[in-house]
């Protein structure tokens, strides 16, 4: 009789080291969603250019004073979209009745994605273009085609700078 | 014979035991423990989080309304941890964000607190030893650090919380 008694004390001991307390544990699972919306900023270093009066022998391409327009272009697209910055001159350069094309005015382009164009009051002319999300920074130099037959005067004009992230 | 027919009995018996003590572990794996074994509550509301778009100049990063999480430990004389591990980065389609930038705070602290999100090490959200009786809540904000490069689109991820002791 006192062989099995102990063999069931050995047993139970067994049983007390191989199955101790066990962990708790719960869990629970949430749903983590973000609403990441197409945006667009657009950030020029001045809100004028300028040129100023010159002989049109001397100076045939008249730089715009204060050296190149900077512009840093931030924008959240779909991925692998194009990003596209453009410009349209709302008229002609205008003093007065006078009128002077505005495609007189040209630019050049510096930095990544940044093209040469001609002003339009016609239609947006592409200064930069990219794909998808990212902030870009470049600039712009302006030139003013100078000519004999300009009528004197003092001519402006408005330009409509647009950022579009699809 | 008799000493043989003991032996049996005595076996029957301890596996028996054996089958008692071992019973137990499924059971506490859903969080219920029987005895004195630890028990725990873990329930979390609401199990939506959301973060609304936002432009990244003026939102650096995008608050998420609170969740409550509310914790029960009874039975139980050691540690208890809650964490947090999300399934993976947010995704949408072939588009992701790093889960790392989605942050909490928590309060109150302690047995609360803040951290980031991983989705490769479960992250300590609250601990504490003993017992947490009656059930104490916890309010957790997301926060979604927001960028210029993340491309637009809607994503989503899981998150996983669990609930140990000890």
């Amino acid at each position: 009789m006192s062989v099995p008694r102990n063999l069931v004390i050995i047993l139970l001991s067994w049983a007390a080291a191989a199955f101790p307390t066990p962990a708790a544990a719960q869990t629970s699972t949430a749903t983590l969603s973000a609403n990441v919306g197409a945006v667009a900023s657009l950030t020029l270093s001045s809100a004028a250019v300028a040129f100023p009066d010159a002989d049109p022998d001397v100076v045939a391409q008249i730089p715009a004073t204060g050296g190149p327009l900077v512009i840093t272009a931030k924008s959240r697209a779909t991925g692998g979209a194009q990003v596209v910055l453009s410009v349209q001159a709302a008229d002609d350069l205008r003093s007065g009745v006078v009128v002077i094309a505005a495609s007189n005015i040209t630019w050049t382009g510096s930095g990544a994605g940044f093209v040469a164009g001609t002003l339009s009051k016609s239609s947006p002319v592409t200064v930069a273009t990219w794909t998808g999300s990212g902030v870009r920074s470049g600039s712009q130099q302006f030139f003013f085609r100078n000519l004999w037959t300009h009528p004197t005067g003092t001519y402006t004009l408005t330009m409509t700078y647009t950022l579009s992230a699809p | 014979m008799t000493r043989t027919m003991h032996t049996s009995r005595a076996l029957c018996a301890a596996a028996v035991l054996l089958a008692v003590l071992a019973a137990p572990s499924s059971a506490l794996a859903q969080g219920r423990g029987g005895g004195g074994n630890p028990q725990i509550d873990l329930t979390i509301s609401p199990l939506s989080i959301s973060f609304a778009s936002a432009n990244p100049d003026t939102t650096p990063a995008i608050v998420a309304a609170p969740i409550v999480i509310t914790i029960r430990v009874r039975q139980n004389t050691g540690p208890w941890t809650l964490t947090v591990l999300a399934n993976g980065d947010l995704l949408s389609g072939p588009s992701s964000v790093d889960i790392s930038n989605v942050t909490w705070t928590a309060t109150p602290a302690p047995p609360f607190q803040g951290g980031t999100l991983s989705k490769t090490v479960a992250q300590r959200v609250a601990s504490g030893t003993g017992t947490v009786n009656p059930a104490q809540n916890g309010s957790v904000t997301f926060r979604l650090a927001n960028s210029w490069t993340y491309n637009a689109a809607n994503y989503t991820q899981t998150l996983v919380f669990t609930l140990t002791a000890p």
